[in-house]
């Protein structure tokens, strides 16, 4: 009889359920955990090389950073987290304005991650740089035509340009680095510009902006350096190349993914060896091979291929005036009709 | 009226409230009203995104509706080469998941997908936007959807009597008109139904429209929450959602009526036979709709999964399909052991509108994003804490927040709709007649239940269950907010590795799941042919 | 035996019956004629337990079933058997599954034997294994029939029972089932609206006009 079984089998999961819940509780003492907005398979080889060094082990559970951030304020004190990792200056300003950080400024921070990476209450400190800036393509566009991100605007570029949605943290933030540099009503003007110009609409990956302009849909686009990074590694004669933007003004749209110790950490000890790790030569170094990314340690060098594509000046708006100002920079694009 | 029916007791209205709980909190947050961004969405982001979300409703509802009964009526009634795997294979497409489709298609037919390029180097015809407009993504959601109406319809004409499709060849009657005027009337409670649940489903994806950067209500919602930092703003966004699909459920149990139109008997005879080149084209537009659906997305995903299988496949591999089982198993079956609970036939639902709405009230955690469903539910276990704690007691946060029993009462609220709406059909069709013979015959309301209700719902439970497996399967933001530490799934893994653009990788955890799917599939059409024999 | 009192029925606010007064002795087979809406059928449904009534008390074999409308004794332990328009025949069991089910707390030899006895008694013979929706329309009526009588029942109530049969083989089932309610010796009562079948089956017929019962 299919039901007596179906019911049976309900009553055997249930007890396995419960049994498994037991199970879950039990994370040792000893050990540090992490909630983490950055995804697996970029995090395990960093915490799989800790263990290595210290002895000491690290849980980790990745999520969405937003949705473990409301977890993390309802969990309040019986939190397991004693860390949060996540993408973003954004991100790392919300989690320090709700109360989910504290302090922690040691020796070693300061000496490996310069001041303008870190908050300045110590709440929270940057471990790896992403720059975005302008890629395309060499078979249509000679450098010398472009300049900087406000150019992108101008009427030149009409019908060649590709952007990521604006529903993306990385275009926010950019978003919010323009209105810091020129104010709301201009920053207005250039956002219309851009969307006036769009050749598709909005991509939702950096990846599938730049597939865009290798078939010839658009000529420029705006990329985080990593994605063009992986790119190059599979297709090295793909005909794109970057441009650092605004070298002669500004200086390019920086961002930081980076970490905090949680308020209620049971191992604040434990979380503070990790972060000063992660700071460290060695994990910087992973940090630039894994995922192409630039190091917030100022004293190691890059990877080969991020170092190949050359030096250039960063944009030094300090990181927490991007979070403050991004509901400010989605509301204009909302109003200005970019998707 | 029914009559001579059991007294509803107290238990059932609390199970339906506690399967509900989502919902309330959702509809809680109107007690934090926010003017400002609410005057900035209503001025530069509702009637825009209120308009595209329409659009897509209507053409994703024509789609799967048309799609959906043709294809089911096609293989029920008509014989044609190749129908008997087809009839199986248009099921198939439900083990991927939308997200899924959704990026394979893109990567084929975008301006620098495959399919564009050969048409403007060989064709010579200029490329286009495939994402401007509303077709595409309309198009893509048709294909992923319409195995629920598909399925629904399919059952449905297998029970129609062949006699009444016979009496109309007999009467001259066109198999056009016999498929407009006999067969299409008698399956509308089921067409409605399957409709039903892909609307609610467009309603809440996100998958999908990010990828098409399409904007719906849901983008509004996203954007509250994440733009705004307004937690508040995305519950009470969604609790309109829930309103949107309390109507559509409206609308649904009023398309379906009073009318009881099933005959008991399932006939394996078919009216027409398609021969020649009529059977052929048939079995063309058929196929067609299969290799459009899951041949060609699969053998993207083979291609992709070939060339990374040795980078990604590892021994993490054998706990993700152990973890996705045990959640998919568990969650289906307390799932399908609560929505029976709730559509057991011979209680008098007539005179309780208290009941029935309760019971409503569990079905709508459907409409609701993930996400925000399953953050609404941390906000619920918060709030009995508090109350625990104003009253002496103790938080319960600890206990719950991380557990896997969360996560399965999220999957619970989450997916009642399905199991229900499939369930409460099979109920439908027991006669109040056949409480009353066996109550007169003395039999107890457990010996009701064990021996007559289960085996005559048997068909609805397997096919709920199935639904809710396969759904649990593909599920992501709930399981990835809620998920205790070491219980990744296959879902968790096939999205981490396609955000970063990974999509060569991400196909290895993705074909896991289709094949999963289709085991779980399997299963089901070995049951509900052991089943179907013996009524 | 069987005596309802002062039975009253209201349908959708209106009285369709009023003051129903029967006696019934044991083995007797009544007859109830009456058109549509005319409350025969919510007589019966109220005898049997399933229905309320404004009025009315039912006592059978001595015990209190029913007093001012409202039931003492809940259909399950009544004692009535009741064979529907449509038979009820529950479709996943097979015929004996179906005969069996209001004698379950008998032991399965006792069981076996009385789905036998039963069998024969209504002349199929051998159809123990078959699904209701292998027989006709006919068989089907008679194991419902069957069914019905296997707890042994003090009163058996039949509602139209043979309304989706034709005409002829109406009047001669009807003429079996009354041989087959006479060998079990149970007191039965019959709702129908064709004369013809009232008179070949029932030892008594009553008419249900304006309200009122008169018995012939």
């Amino acid at each position: 009889m299919n039901i007596k079984t179906l019911v049976s089998s309900t009553v055997v999961f249930s007890i396995l359920t419960v049994s498994s819940i037991a199970a879950v509780q039990a994370a040792s003492d000893d050990s540090v955990t992490v909630y983490s907005s950055r995804k697996e398979h970029l995090i395990k080889p960093l915490f799989e090389a800790f263990t290595k060094d210290t002895g000491i082990k690290v849980e980790y559970l990745t999520g969405k950073g937003g949705a473990l951030i409301e977890r993390l304020k309802l969990e309040g004190a019986s939190t397991q987290a004693d860390m949060f990792m996540t993408v973003d200056a954004g991100n790392l300003w919300y989690a320090g304005s709700q109360g989910l950080f504290q302090t922690v400024q040691t020796e070693t921070l300061k000496s490996n991650i310069p001041s303008y990476l870190r908050d300045p209450d110590g709440l929270w400190t940057g471990l790896s740089v992403r720059a975005r800036t302008i890629v395309y393509s060499t078979d249509r566009v000679k450098p010398d035509d472009l300049s900087t991100y406000e150019d992108l605007a101008s009427d030149k570029w009409k019908g060649k340009l590709c952007l990521r949605t604006s529903k993306k943290i990385y275009t926010k933030s950019l978003a919010a680095s323009v209105i810091y540099n020129h104010g709301e009503d201009k920053a207005g003007n250039i956002i219309s510009g851009w969307v006036s110009n769009l050749a598709a609409t909005p991509n939702a990956k950096d990846s599938h902006v730049m597939n865009a302009i290798l078939a010839g849909q658009c000529d420029v686009g705006l990329v985080n350096t990593y994605y063009f990074g992986r790119l190059i590694a599979k297709n090295p004669n793909a005909p794109l190349k970057l441009f650092w933007a605004n070298q002669d003004t500004t200086g390019v749209h920086v961002n930081v993914s980076g970490a905090g110790v949680t308020k209620y950490a049971t191992n604040v000890e434990g979380a503070t060896k990790l972060l000063e790790w992660l700071s460290s030569a060695e994990a910087q170094a992973i940090y630039g091979s894994l995922n192409k990314e630039y190091p917030a340690n100022q004293n190691i060098a890059s990877d080969d291929i991020v170092s190949a594509w050359g030096s250039f000046k960063q944009d030094d708006m300090n990181l927490s005036k991007a979070g403050i100002l991004q509901a400010k920079a989605v509301k204009l694009m909302q109003i200005k009709g970019y998707k | 009226m029914e009559k001579g029916c059991f007294k509803s007791k107290i238990w059932i209205s609390v199970l339906a409230l506690l399967v509900a709980m989502p919902i309330f909190v959702v509809a809680l947050s109107w007690l934090f009203p926010e003017h400002e961004l609410w005057t900035h969405f209503s001025q530069n982001l509702l009637p825009g995104l209120i308009s595209s979300t329409v659009i897509l409703l209507i053409g994703v509802g024509i789609g799967v509706t048309l799609l959906g009964t043709i294809l089911a009526y096609l293989v029920v009634m008509v014989e044609f080469p190749g129908r008997k795997w087809l009839e199986w294979a248009l099921f198939l497409p439900f083990a991927i998941p939308a997200y899924v489709l959704a990026f394979v298609y893109l990567g084929v037919f975008d301006y620098s997908g495959y399919a564009q390029v050969w048409m403007r180097e060989v064709l010579g015809l200029p490329g286009f936007d495939i994402r401007a407009g509303s077709w595409a993504i309309i198009l893509t959601f048709v294909l992923v959807f319409y195995p629920y109406v598909y399925m629904m319809t399919r059952a449905s004409f297998k029970r129609q009597k062949i006699n009444m499709i016979e009496a109309g060849k007999l009467l001259g009657a066109s198999p056009l008109k016999v498929f407009f005027k006999i067969s299409l009337p008698l399956a509308r409670p089921a067409a409605a139904a399957g409709l039903l649940v892909t609307l609610m489903e467009t309603l809440a994806d996100f998958g999908v429209v990010s990828l098409f950067n399409y904007d719906t209500f849901t983008t509004a919602i996203y954007s509250a929450w994440g733009d705004f930092r307004s937690i508040e703003v995305a519950a009470q966004l969604a609790s309109l959602l829930v309103l949107v699909a309390f109507f559509l459920i409206y609308f649904e149990k009023k398309a379906r009526g009073q009318a009881k139109y099933y005959s008991a008997d399932v006939s394996n005879k078919k009216p027409y036979h398609a021969t020649g080149i009529v059977g052929w084209l048939i079995s063309l537009f058929v196929f067609g709709v299969f290799m459009l659906s899951f041949a060609m997305p699969m053998l993207q995903l083979v291609i992709w999964g070939w060339e990374s299988a040795g980078e990604e496949w590892s021994a993490k591999y054998f706990d993700l399909i152990a973890s996705t089982s045990i959640l998919t198993v568990s969650a289906a079956l307390i799932t399908v052991a609560i929505a029976t609970v709730l559509a057991l036939p011979g209680r008098c639902k007539q005179g309780s509108i208290w009941l029935k709405g309760v019971i409503r009230m569990a079905t709508l955690g459907y409409a609701l994003p993930g996400s925000v469903m399953a953050v609404g539910l941390l906000y619920g276990i918060n709030q009995i804490s508090v109350i625990n704690i104003y009253f002496g007691g103790e938080s319960i946060n600890h206990i719950i927040f991380g557990s896997i029993s969360l996560l399965l009462f999220a999957y619970v609220s989450r997916f009642m709709a399905i199991a229900y709406s499939s369930i409460d059909a099979s109920a439908q069709q027991i006669k109040p007649v056949f409480t009353q013979s066996a109550r007169l015959l003395g039999a107890t309301r457990l010996r009701l239940i064990w021996q007559v209700y289960l085996p005559m719902m048997t068909p609805g439970i397997l096919a709920g269950g199935l639904l809710v497996a396969v759904d649990v399967m593909k599920e992501l933001p709930a399981t990835y907010l809620l998920r205790p530490f070491g219980w990744d799934t296959l879902a968790i893994q096939v999205y981490e590795l396609s955000a970063e653009g990974l999509f060569e990788r991400a196909a290895v955890p993705a074909l896991i799941m289709v094949l999963f799917g289709a085991i779980l599939m399997s299963v089901f059409q070995y049951l509900d042919k052991k089943s179907s024999k013996t009524s | 035996m069987l005596a309802v009192n002062d039975l009253s029925v209201t349908y959708q606010n209106n009285e369709v019956l009023d003051g129903f007064n029967l006696d019934l002795e044991q083995g007797e087979i009544f007859a109830l004629l009456g058109d549509s809406g005319s409350g025969k059928s919510s007589a019966l449904r109220f005898i049997a337990g399933l229905d309320d009534a404004a009025k009315g008390k039912v006592e059978l074999d001595g015990r209190q079933l029913s007093v001012n409308g409202k039931h003492q004794i809940t259909p399950e332990s009544r004692g009535v058997g009741m064979v529907f328009q449509d038979y009820a025949l529950f479709p996943h069991m097979t015929v004996d599954k179906n005969i069996v089910f209001g004698i379950s707390d008998q032991s399965k030899k006792e069981q076996k034997d009385r789905v036998k006895e039963l069998l024969s008694l209504i002349g199929l013979e051998g159809i123990e294994k078959k699904y209701p929706h292998q027989l006709s329309g006919g068989e089907q009526q008679r194991v419902a029939l069957a069914r019905a009588l296997a707890p042994s029942p003090k009163l058996l109530l039949l509602d139209e029972p043979f309304s989706s049969l034709d005409k002829n083989h109406r009047n001669q089932l009807a003429s079996q089932v009354r041989l087959i309610l006479k060998k079990a010796q149970v007191t039965s009562i019959l709702v129908t609206h064709d004369e013809d079948e009232a008179n070949a089956l029932a030892d008594k017929v009553g008419t249900i006009q304006n309200k009122q019962l008169t018995i012939k």
